[in-house]
């Protein structure tokens, strides 16, 4: 496919995606509810156990990555989830697009979605609890959420995997280990202080190294060497293998059926 | 015999379900079809016979277990990909994306294609005008009735300006005037542009009025193929020649050498010949000759109904 196709498919994609969010007053409850939420009840909870403001900050960066994370990776989810939904799958794979276009195009907009929650949640944060995003620098802050973006790209994907693999049966099963894979991320607590064994977990996530990397500049050490490389090089990994084992569940779906039974 | 648009030989296919107690179901069992472009083929047959597998196989949406199929000169596994930019498809139970507005959902499929700027809008806008969309445009895909959901799955299927179109039961549940004005679009796609059409459907008159050729399929085998004129006569269903007499009961008609059998119906006596043209004159013949007055004759050909009833059983 030449550039100007692959690009056209990435554009049909994302403007489809924007224009199901724009009409779904659930997307937009998505959105902005649950991450004004999860700021407000941690920051408040901050204030109430009377941390540190470099403790506190270290727990709104978490909450903000989670959120960051979550709307994003959704976005990149509704690649399929969509077209599950909406029995539709058929004519997606009917047509001459490879997971690429799909997942790209989502991410795309889960990137526009997951920006205008930063934001928001941003400036909420400087507002009630004196939270500057911006503390450690523009470089810095752009490369925590690139680390962010990154991680939700390979949760999503791996997501349509697991729908594509299981069907729409899998959906919760799904949902689940995405908020397992945040919560060993050290969205609240630094990794030290997990028991070995899921602390090794923990250092296999990508999002791992962005937090910490982002947090150094709030006045916690660093638990890593290079936690920026060690995320990319991470995020890399898991993007060649999520991409591959969604792939390998749509070929597996076609030859079992399963594409034409989640379109029925 | 012309270029062929499917060759599919020895087609094989069987669904593996449950984690612990596995059963198989064989959708295909070596099942051969050619089709030549520009030709409607129906693929006919009850529920679970194996059409929609079998559509879905040539459409690329299912790889088969074995068998080779080659459609468009591309082979269906391998070059799967360059093949879907030539073919398409439409369903008669419609699904897509429920907020989006029909011209959006038309859009879509035509930037998957490649198209975009002046050429999908223009695209876009012959389609809906096509398949008489133009007051429904803005309108989201949820609020359509059946009939339009119908319409919109055929708009989107020819977005590609597909050299062969894959449709599965494109008039189900629809009103009958609204069926007969899809069987016009379908009619004329094959007219003017040339499409080769693929098409199943549990309509028998709609198999007669579209097809070229009849391909009956049951237990996933094909197991009649032909025009529908062939069919009928591959079944050796005969033909029927009603009679109004007077009077109505001739009981010696049913021992005529040629009459399989003879039924009394609403007044009429319905004999059923191996071939009408060589029996009728001899009936005419016996029956004046027995001084029975012959009020009324016709004659008519076994509807495929009756042939798909036959085949089904």
């Amino acid at each position: 496919m030449s550039w100007r196709g692959e690009l056209l498919a990435v554009w049909a994609v994302t403007l489809r995606n924007a224009l199901m969010g724009a009409r779904n007053v659930f997307f937009f409850f998505e959105l902005l509810f649950w991450p004004i939420v999860g700021v407000l009840s941690i920051g408040l909870m901050s204030r109430f156990l009377e941390l540190t403001p470099a403790q506190a900050s270290f727990v709104l960066v978490g909450t903000i990555a989670l959120s960051i994370v979550n709307v994003c990776q959704l976005e990149v989810a509704y690649a399929v989830l969509l077209d599950v939904w909406s029995k539709s799958l058929k004519h997606q794979f009917l047509a001459p697009i490879g997971i690429r276009h799909l997942t790209l195009g989502s991410w795309v907009i889960g990137m526009v979605r997951s920006l205008l929650v930063f934001v928001l949640l941003a400036a909420l944060g400087r507002w009630a609890f004196d939270f500057h995003v911006l503390q450690p620098g523009w470089v810095v802050l752009l490369t925590f959420l690139l680390g962010c973006f990154l991680t939700a790209w390979v949760v999503g994907v791996a997501v349509c995997a697991l729908i594509t693999l299981f069907g729409n049966r899998a959906e919760a099963f799904a949902w689940a280990s995405v908020n397992m894979v945040l919560v060993l991320a050290g969205i609240y607590y630094p990794i030290s202080v997990l028991p070995d064994f899921i602390a090794a977990i923990a250092k296999a996530i990508p999002l791992t190294y962005f937090l910490d990397a982002y947090r150094s500049h709030y006045g916690f050490e660093s638990e890593f060497a290079a936690p920026i490389a060690t995320g990319l090089a991470l995020s890399a990994l898991y993007a060649a293998l999520a991409h591959w084992a969604f792939l390998a569940a749509i070929q597996r779906a076609r030859r079992t059926g399963l594409l034409l039974k989640m379109s029925e | 015999m012309g270029m062929l648009a499917i060759d599919a030989r020895d087609v094989e296919k069987t669904f593996r379900s449950g984690w612990l107690r596995r059963r198989e179901t064989r959708a295909l069992r070596g099942v051969s079809l050619t089709v030549e472009r520009g030709a409607i083929v129906g693929v006919l047959g009850p529920n679970g016979a194996g059409k929609t597998t079998l559509l879905s196989i040539l459409a690329t949406l299912l790889t088969p277990d074995r068998g080779t199929i080659t459609v468009l000169g591309h082979d269906v596994v391998r070059e799967a990909g360059l093949l879907r930019r030539r073919l398409n498809m439409a369903s008669g139970r419609p699904s897509f994306l429920w907020s989006l507005r029909v011209g959006e959902i038309v859009a879509f499929y035509g930037r998957l294609y490649g198209l975009s700027g002046r050429a999908l809008r223009a695209r876009v806008d012959a389609l809906i005008e096509l398949t008489e969309l133009g007051p429904y445009r803005r309108v989201p895909y949820s609020d359509l009735s059946t009939g339009l959901k119908q319409r919109v799955a055929l708009a989107k299927s020819l977005v590609n300006e597909p050299e062969l179109l894959f449709l599965d039961e494109p008039t189900l549940g629809l009103d009958p005037d609204v069926a007969g004005r899809v069987r016009g679009h379908i009619a004329r796609l094959r007219r003017e542009a040339g499409i080769t059409i693929v098409l199943t459907t549990h309509y028998m008159r709609e198999a007669d009025e579209l097809c070229d050729e009849i391909a009956f399929i049951k237990g996933g085998q094909i197991l009649a193929r032909g025009t529908p004129g062939e069919l009928k006569r591959q079944i050796r269903l005969g033909e029927v020649i009603a009679l109004k007499l007077d009077p109505v009961r001739v009981p010696w008609l049913a021992e005529m050498p040629g009459v399989l059998r003879c039924a009394e119906i609403d007044g009429w006596v319905e004999c059923t010949v191996d071939e009408a043209e060589k029996r009728l004159p001899e009936i005419l013949r016996l029956l004046h000759a027995d001084g029975v007055v012959i009020r009324n004759v016709q004659v008519h050909e076994p509807e495929l109904e009756e042939v798909f009833v036959e085949l089904a059983r």
